[in-house]
């Protein structure tokens, strides 16, 4: 384990009730770290959902952007954090179907959940983060590079990465910009966004060692790292019954 | 042929509007500029029909998908852009709140609806305006170049899908255009003489879209600005820092 680990550390995590950013979470607070985790459900107690009395949860509704990267950057300032160390922006929501029926409602909720959402909290945090030189990742997805099935999904995500190509470049001396592109994890995504995924499943990479995987990456500071290369065949030994609904 | 451009009343998409015009084409043309849109009606001596709309806001992009209901389309040109440039954390949030919407979610929006409801003629032709950004990045436009990019990556992903209900789809990347938009937001010792003329560039966007191309980078050193940017992007990127981002005296929004 490397030395820096040693230290405990501000983290954020948003999208942190489910999949991977509720892994991400318990695996940093494991480690000693301090996380505020954000999603947009209600929960009655913090202790018992998280089992960690490190993470600290709080309520932001990414379809409210401005709003959500509000109630982050106060969160912050209420815990009296001086700096933050890493931001895993995380959340997102999908919808598959095809293009010509997808509604103006489902493009804009997607538009605005992941990328406008990601660009206000990323501004929002930018101070803390200047302070800690600290490391801004963001959740994209291997759909990045274009995909029929969920065309909107695929523009956000894309989106994203053309936001961390620049901002990389513009904030190089102040913080570490980058990009990690999960393949098909067993999460609920798919489920969520309406996505029969049959019998294929089997090949998804387990949420844990995706987790694993991001976790080495934001070790390693990746500028930009694509996960579905580190899984295949493997996937299969595991239960694949995993994340589905 | 009927055409429907937006951002039509200024720069690009004018040059595109009058050069339809002066075909013979019927082109609707989309703005929220009304001077320019006025312009546009006496000028074409009433055959433009010009359509008042702000992008940036869901009920008029509903109002103008209701105006067209009955329309068939041979060529649609999702043109409007705006930017937001300069320091990407001093730049006001609803800044980029609009800058998002018009530049992604008003073209995603029309494109999807016009295909839904049925105002696509056969063997017509939707055409996407991203940016050479694509290709090279774009440090201090961070959230213009997100919106270019997610732009591109949906006209790649419903070109299959669009193509068979027969409709095809083209992606255009142009470089620097001389056009107000390029000479707001550059830094200002920018010269203008090495943008492209909108004229030129409109013809070849015609061009493209009325061939079925699937995407065309246009513009001056624009096919070296791929060639390089996906053979070394993070090289490409630091460079349009160092010719732009660290250029940029000011933020424009």
């Amino acid at each position: 384990m490397a030395r820096r680990e040693l230290k405990s550390r501000n983290v954020l995590i948003t999208g942190a009730t489910d999949g991977l950013g509720l892994e991400l979470a318990k695996a940093y607070a494991s480690r000693g770290h301090r996380v505020v985790a954000t999603g947009r459900q209600l929960l009655s107690n913090d202790l018992d959902f998280f089992g960690s009395p490190n993470i600290s949860y709080i309520r932001a509704d990414q379809s409210e952007p401005e709003a959500a990267a509000r109630a982050i950057a106060q969160a912050m300032e209420k815990f009296q954090w001086q700096s933050l160390d890493l931001a895993i922006l995380n959340a997102a929501t999908g919808w598959t179907g095809h293009a010509a029926d997808e509604t103006p409602e489902q493009i804009s909720d997607q538009i605005t959940i992941n990328l406008t959402a990601p660009v206000l909290i990323s501004k929002a945090i930018a101070p803390l983060l200047f302070a800690a030189k600290g490391q801004l990742v963001m959740i994209g997805s291997t759909a990045a590079k274009g995909q029929s099935q969920f065309a909107t999904y695929a523009a956000t995500k894309a989106g994203l990465e053309g936001f961390v190509r620049s901002l990389r470049e513009e904030w190089r001396t102040r913080a570490h910009v980058q990009i990690i592109h999960p393949g098909p994890t067993r999460t609920k995504m798919h489920a969520k966004a309406g996505l029969k995924t049959g019998f294929v499943r089997m090949f998804f990479m387990p949420t844990k060692r995706a987790v694993r995987a991001i976790q080495r990456s934001i070790r390693n500071r990746d500028g930009k790292r694509v996960l579905s290369k580190t899984y295949g065949w493997s996937s299969i030994f595991s239960s694949a019954k995993e994340g589905e609904l | 042929m009927k055409a429907l451009i937006t951002g039509a009343a200024n720069g690009l998409g004018r040059a595109m509007t009058d050069q339809l015009l002066e075909a013979g084409h019927e082109v609707w043309a989309v703005d929220r500029d009304t001077d320019a849109l006025d312009d546009l009606a006496i000028k074409s001596r009433g055959s433009c029909r010009v359509v008042l709309a702000d992008l940036a806001n869901p009920s008029s992009i509903q109002r103008l998908l209701r105006d067209v209901k009955d329309v068939k389309f041979d060529l649609v040109v999702l043109n409007a852009g705006i930017s937001a440039t300069g320091r990407f954390e001093e730049i006001p949030g609803a800044a980029y709140e609009k800058l998002i919407a018009i530049n992604l979610t008003a073209p995603l929006v029309v494109a999807s609806q016009l295909m839904r409801q049925n105002n696509m003629a056969p063997k017509s032709q939707i055409v996407f305006i991203s940016s050479l950004s694509h290709a090279v990045g774009y440090p201090g436009a961070s959230v213009y170049a997100a919106t270019k990019d997610a732009l591109a990556i949906y006209a790649k992903s419903v070109r299959k899908p669009f193509k068979k209900r027969g409709v095809g789809v083209t992606a255009v990347f142009p470089g620097p255009i001389r056009t107000e938009h390029a000479e707001r937001y550059s830094p200002k010792d920018a010269k203008a003489n090495k943008r492209m003329l909108p004229e030129d560039m409109a013809k070849l966007i015609l061009k493209a879209a009325s061939k079925g191309k699937k995407e065309l980078y246009a513009g001056k050193g624009a096919g070296a600005a791929k060639f390089f940017g996906k053979l070394a992007p993070n090289m490409m990127s630091k460079m349009m820092r160092k010719v732009i981002f660290d250029k940029l005296d000011s933020n424009t929004y």
